[in-house]
C-alpha cells in the first residue's frame, strides 16, 4: 500500500480543518482549542498542533491528510508537516483580500524547505466580494497565467468538491513525476 | 476580575528564582498565546507558547484516542533537562524549563504547589 501525504496549509480561517473533516473516511485527528486571538472574528476554535484525515484513493494508495495551524506563531509545526509532505495545496478564503499576503507568506515559507507540487484552492468563492481566480493568482505572485500552479475552487464543505481538489492535486503531483520540469 | 499579568508574572519569578535547577517556566493559553512568562535568554516567548499548545494539545489526543484516560502532565526528558507541561484549568496550560539535575519528585511537588497558586490567579 502506498502512502501518499498531503499537507493542507493557508490562513486563518481559510477551511483547512473543515476540509480535511469533509474528505476523510476515519474521524479525524484533531487538535482544536477555544481561540483566543483574531481568529475569534471568523470563528471560535483554532487548530494548535495538526488535523489528521485519511482517504483510500484507489486499491493501493492511501491518502493522509495533514491540516496545519492557521497562526505563524505555529510556524514549526508548518516546518514538520511540509519536510514529510510529498504535495500540499494552499487554501485561500476568496473573500477575504487581506489575508492574500499571509497565504504569499506560507507559501514562500513551504516553498524554502520543499520543492514539492502545490496547488492553490480558492475556498467562500460564493461569499459577497470574492476576487476571482486570476486576481488572486496575481496577488499571490504569479503575473503569468502559463507559469502558475493550478486554481481550483472548492467548497470545504462539500464532500465532493474537496474530493476533486484532493484529485487535482494528485494528479498535477504524478504528473509533475512523469515529466519533471526544469 | 480581570487576570493580574503582574501576580501571574511574580508567582513565575518566585518559582524560577526559589526552586533550585528550574530555568524557566510559563503560563499560555490552550491556542498558544503567552499570558506570562520566565523564560532563559534566547528564547521567544510566542514560540515557547505555541510549542506549548501545541504539545499538550496532542498529548490530550493521545490519552483519549489511544485511551490513557485524563493527561496529568506532559513530560519532555532530554539529554540537558526536562520540559514539563501541566493543564492548569480550562483557560491556561503550565510549562516548566528544568535542568538534568533536578530531582524528579520534588519539581512535580513544587509544580502542583505552583499550579494552585496559579489557578487562584486565574479562577
Amino acid at each position: 500500500m502506498e502512502i501518499m501525504r498531503l499537507v493542507v496549509t493557508g490562513p486563518v480561517g481559510a477551511g483547512k480543518s473543515t476540509f480535511i473533516r469533509s474528505v476523510s473516511e476515519i474521524e479525524v485527528v484533531d487538535t482544536d482549542r477555544r481561540a483566543t486571538d483574531d481568529a475569534l472574528l471568523i470563528k471560535k476554535r483554532t487548530t494548535v498542533a495538526f488535523d489528521f484525515g485519511r482517504l483510500q484513493f484507489g486499491p493501493d494508495m492511501a491518502l493522509h491528510l495533514y491540516g496545519t495551524p492557521g497562526q505563524s506563531r505555529f510556524d514549526f509545526m508548518w516546518d514538520i508537516l511540509i519536510q514529510k509532505a510529498h504535495a500540499y495545496i494552499l487554501l485561500v478564503a476568496a473573500h477575504r483580500p487581506h489575508e492574500f499576503r499571509e497565504a504569499r507568506r506560507i507559501m514562500t515559507f513551504m516553498k524554502q524547505r520543499s520543492p514539492v507540487p502545490m496547488i492553490i484552492g480558492l475556498t467562500h468563492t460564493d461569499c459577497p466580494g470574492a476576487w476571482d481566480a486570476a486576481n488572486i493568482a496575481l496577488a499571490l505572485g504569479y503575473p503569468n497565467p502559463a507559469r502558475r500552479p493550478p486554481v481550483v475552487a472548492v467548497n470545504a464543505n462539500e464532500t465532493a468538491s474537496v474530493a476533486e481538489a484532493v484529485i487535482a492535486l494528485v494528479q498535477y503531483t504524478w504528473a509533475g513525476s512523469l515529466a519533471p520540469t526544469a | 476580575m480581570a487576570i493580574s499579568t503582574e501576580k501571574l508574572t511574580s508567582i513565575l519569578q518566585n518559582f524560577v528564582t526559589s526552586t533550585t535547577d528550574i530555568q524557566g517556566a510559563a503560563v499560555v493559553t490552550p491556542d498558544g498565546l503567552p499570558l506570562a512568562a520566565t523564560l532563559p535568554g534566547g528564547m521567544d516567548e510566542e514560540r515557547v507558547s505555541a510549542m506549548s499548545a501545541a504539545m499538550l494539545s496532542l498529548g490530550e489526543r493521545i490519552g483519549s484516542e489511544l485511551a490513557r484516560g485524563g493527561i496529568d502532565r506532559i513530560f519532555v526528558e532530554g539529554d540537558k533537562g526536562y520540559g514539563i507541561l501541566t493543564s492548569c484549568g480550562e483557560d491556561a496550560v503550565f510549562l516548566v524549563l528544568a535542568d538534568k539535575a533536578a530531582k524528579q519528585g520534588l519539581l512535580m511537588l513544587e509544580i502542583k504547589r505552583t499550579l494552585a497558586d496559579l489557578k487562584a490567579v486565574l479562577m
